[in-house]
């Protein structure tokens, strides 16, 4: 069980008489992205919170890598480095005085490693300014930077990408694979962009109303009990003609939607479906078939976005 | 011990970046060469005694103080100025000793009266030095450090405490330096009257100044504190600046209001002003000692500090 970087045990948090985590229970090894996701209101930043002591836990305990943040919190919080929610830094100093200022407070982090985070997230030039002029972006850039300060073995980040450029995110997100890979730390994502969960992690957690509703690998969500099942959409004409092909060749059960046919199948049936419409005289425009993604798979899985 | 220095330069370099701190120094500053230019302009405080004839220019003195005085009768404004400069240059005639001049040292003394704009300025920065955080956002980076709660709130007071001291030192020297310019160096230690219970002394003016500055930073350590605590309770500065104000402004008052109870002599203001035990002056409700005005604002800021503790090791930091 070493290999566990951060262990939930079942952790509860009530506020008054209301309880709004319900027992987390769930680990994250090293060298893992794990994708923590869930409608707004479910109780990611709260369990986050409570991750990095900012929050009591009312019942249970959080451990990292064996120590526990409510009894041993200086040494559990030492292994790990979070942005929670917005990265918000003193606006009134430079970059590089918000980084010394966090630098100050841990022990051992030299101006080389300083440096060394700032080429690493990309802020050489802005960094003698002052973030009050920043961008989101660049924030969010110097949020990384200063969680990474101290090399930590656990890292949180509360929607990372968010406000970063395409070729922004692209750069973290391969950055975050490589701290995992390469540096085997534990990479804790939360996010409500399913399609960057999808690209970025390894496993995911579904939280729903202060309940964790399932974990699962990325390749599991995608791809188990659907056996290939693709959803393919075609531009034909006629329509009917073509939907009655389907119904009679193949007993598929197709419809028209957006001027397209659309229909689920397995892959490799698709040839046959695409020859004989060719031979009952419909004509074929354009053919796409698209994996059933997490998005459909996590709303499967939470059913409505409700508040409760 | 050395991660506490850290942390203490932490928040002292947090202080000492913004403008605003530095608005503050230029509004003292002001005031300081605004009230030496005045005290300049005032021929009383400029004048000399350094001619070996200073016993005549006192006795002219005293003859103009004297026929100001009965032409104004004993209702004038200024009668009980002038009176008291007249017996002063008696006692210097009677024990001939030569006056000293108004100098920077003296200078100095008078800008005690300055003490309650550092009280002010304190007041700000204990009340904006923890609350300022939960409005930045900050606080969440700040407690996810390898640092105690208590420690992190325990820098911030003594930075605040710090700031104090420095902002009493910039008044101390700046005036000084003031005093050197328009009023000369003076003697290199001044003597000055003063009344106590006996009447007149001849004493030091430094021997002054200690004493002035020191009984004026116990009311300014306990609003400060006061301030600190409510900011961090409520993590509102707002808040915080203004009933520290509100109650350093209306104390006495408030002592005044209740003095016929007997639980008068138990409020913080009662107490702040240590110097009512000096000779001469008398305790502001009957039966009080010194000994029990330390107690009652040990008391006091053991509370503050205590409260202030409880609330920050508790709180959970959640979104505003």
């Amino acid at each position: 069980m070493s290999n566990v970087a951060m262990e939930l045990q079942d952790v509860r948090k009530s506020i008054g008489k209301k309880e709004i985590i319900k027992g987390l229970t769930f680990s994250i090894y090293k060298g893992e992205v794990f994708g923590f996701i869930g409608p707004n209101g479910a109780g990611k930043t709260t369990t986050i919170r409570m991750m990095v002591g900012l929050m009591q836990l009312s019942h249970g305990d959080v451990l990292i890598r064996g120590k526990s943040i409510k009894h041993d919190f200086k040494n559990a919080i030492r292994e790990v480095g979070a942005i929670v929610e917005n990265p918000e830094m003193y606006p009134f100093m430079t970059g590089w005085q918000n980084l010394m200022h966090y630098a100050r407070m841990i022990p051992g982090i030299s101006k080389e490693r300083i440096q060394e985070v700032i080429k690493l997230v990309g802020l050489e030039k802005a960094i003698k300014e002052k973030v009050g002029k920043y961008s989101l972006g660049m924030r969010q850039r110097l949020g990384i930077a200063q969680a990474l300060l101290h090399k930590p073995s656990v890292l949180i980040l509360d929607e990372p990408t968010n406000g970063l450029d395409p070729a922004g995110i692209r750069e973290i997100r391969q950055y975050i694979r490589r701290l995992a890979e390469e540096e085997n730390v534990a990479v804790i994502i939360s996010s409500h962009l399913l399609s960057e969960i999808e690209l970025m992690c390894d496993r995911i957690g579904i939280i729903k109303n202060g309940e964790l509703i399932a974990t699962q690998t990325v390749q599991d969500s995608t791809t188990s009990e659907t056996k290939n099942i693709t959803q393919v959409s075609m531009q034909v004409t006629p329509m009917d003609r073509a939907i009655e092909v389907l119904k009679t060749d193949h007993t598929l059960d197709a419809k028209s939607q957006d001027e397209a046919l659309i229909f689920q199948t397995e892959k490799e049936k698709i040839p046959d479906i695409v020859r004989s419409l060719v031979q009952q005289d419909v004509a074929i425009y354009q053919v796409n078939s698209t994996k059933s993604s997490l998005e459909d798979k996590f709303f499967d899985l939470i059913g409505e976005n409700t508040i409760e | 011990m050395n991660n506490f220095f850290k942390l203490v330069y932490n928040e002292i370099t947090k202080i000492y970046i913004r403008k605003s701190t530095w608005a503050m120094y230029i509004i003292l500053a002001a005031i300081i060469i605004g009230v030496g230019f005045l005290s300049n302009i005032d021929e009383l405080s400029s004048k000399q005694y350094s001619d070996d004839n200073w016993r005549e220019t006192l006795e002219e003195e005293n003859q103009e103080l004297t026929e100001e005085i009965e032409n104004a009768g004993e209702d004038g404004v200024f009668y009980d100025y002038n009176s008291r400069l007249v017996e002063e240059n008696n006692y210097y005639l009677e024990n001939d000793i030569q006056p000293d001049g108004y100098g920077a040292m003296q200078f100095v003394l008078e800008n005690q009266l300055l003490l309650s704009v550092v009280s002010l300025l304190t007041i700000i920065i204990a009340a904006g030095i923890v609350a300022n955080e939960f409005r930045w956002g900050t606080i969440k980076l700040l407690l996810i450090r390898p640092i105690t709660r208590t420690k992190a709130l325990l820098s911030k007071y003594v930075a605040v405490i710090l700031f104090a001291f420095f902002t009493l030192l910039f008044v101390l020297v700046f005036s000084y330096i003031i005093g050197l310019i328009f009023f000369g160096f003076g003697s290199l230690n001044p003597h000055m009257l003063v009344t106590d219970g006996n009447g007149l002394q001849y004493v030091s003016v430094i021997s002054e100044i200690i004493p002035a500055y020191g009984f004026k930073l116990v009311n300014l350590v306990m609003m400060a504190t006061f301030a600190f605590a409510i900011s961090t309770i409520f993590r509102n500065s707002a808040l915080a600046i203004g009933l520290a104000i509100f109650l350093m402004m209306a104390g006495n008052q408030i002592v005044l209001f209740f003095s016929d109870r007997d639980w008068a002599k138990y409020i913080l203001f009662a107490n702040t002003d240590l110097s009512q035990y000096t000779a001469g002056s008398s305790p502001m409700i009957e039966g009080m000692t010194l000994g029990f005005s330390i107690t009652v604002l040990v008391v006091y800021y053991v509370l503050f500090m205590a409260v202030a503790w409880a609330f920050f090791k508790i709180r959970d930091v959640a979104g505003q």
